[in-house]
């Protein structure tokens, strides 16, 4: 153990870091039309979004009509098949004088 | 340092169409991340990119802040991610040797002592470039932990806030920390 005396490694480390202090500090003023580039970059990305988001909603509106057709569809054709005996079945049951509920 | 604007005018305006409140917002938003860009990453990083990037996740997220928080907190939250996920993308180096230092750098390490004279620019990009030398070898979370800490002078009150890690993994990770920089600048100090 050090006995609370300071590491010299951990003096070093904070040494170096505080001459490097000014590297450390953030820019106050914008650099040259970064401005101007950062608000085209917005504009642009915020259109393709909304575009996207179009897009987007008018597939996922296209594909639930289609799914509900399907679903309807296949509904009315099992009720159909339900009440309908084949012909063949029909003409079975026919013969053999079978009441048909 | 967070300039006198109404952010929420501002955001009201932008999502009316005002290209004048985007450009309020990054006067505002830019020192911001600016500084935590230039601590967190490497001196030769891109800088205007990542800002630049950090600045359009910004804007394609305005609509998840809250307003319960200082907006700079937020995209000081949004922006130490980036750089986050900026470090992880870079390979983490071995430990630094002696031999890895420019003459610049070790002049550097052997300037940086108690008592050594103020440093002009030159001196200062060159302390800088050995701590990020030095750095290199941890860990992206490591890396900005140290940093918040020896840096920022963050409590570690408010380190577990801003993480979501527990006082005790942050004690536990430090010393981790200090004792790996320990270890390589003794090493560097033998000149190995």
């Amino acid at each position: 153990m050090n006995n609370g005396n300071p590491i010299p490694q951990d003096q070093r480390w904070q040494a170096l870091l505080t001459r490097s202090t000014p590297t450390f500090v953030g820019d106050t003023t914008l650099p040259f039309g970064f401005l101007t580039q950062t608000l085209a970059r917005i504009k642009s990305e915020s259109r393709e979004r909304e575009i996207f988001e179009r897009i987007g909603l008018r597939s996922l509106f296209v594909a639930i009509s289609v799914l509900i057709a399907i679903v309807g569809v296949s509904i009315s054709v099992q009720l159909q098949s339900r009440s309908d005996f084949d012909p063949a079945v029909k003409s079975l049951l026919q013969a053999d004088d079978v009441p048909i509920s | 340092m967070d300039l006198p604007i109404d952010v929420t005018d501002c955001l009201r305006r932008w999502k009316d169409g005002d290209e004048s409140a985007a450009e309020e917002l990054i006067l505002h938003l830019h020192p911001v991340i600016s500084r935590i860009v230039r601590t967190h990453l490497p001196r030769r990083d891109h800088e205007d990119d990542i800002i630049q990037e950090i600045l359009m996740k910004t804007f394609s997220r305005l609509h998840q802040y809250k307003g319960d928080a200082p907006i700079s907190h937020w995209v000081s939250r949004l922006a130490l991610t980036t750089c986050l996920d900026r470090l992880r993308a870079q390979k983490i180096r071995p430990e630094v040797r002696w031999t890895d230092l420019t003459p610049e750098e070790s002049t550097a390490f052997d300037a940086a002592w108690l008592g050594s004279t103020s440093p002009d620019a030159t001196d200062a990009i060159h302390a800088r470039d050995l701590v990020d030398k030095l750095l290199s070898s941890l860990p992206p979370e490591d890396r900005s932990l140290i940093l918040l800490v020896d840096l920022e002078g963050r409590s570690l009150e408010e380190i577990s806030q801003s993480t979501g890690w527990g006082i005790s993994k942050i004690k536990m990770r430090l010393f981790r920390i200090r004792a790996q920089l320990r270890k390589m600048i003794q090493n560097l100090e033998q000149r190995k």
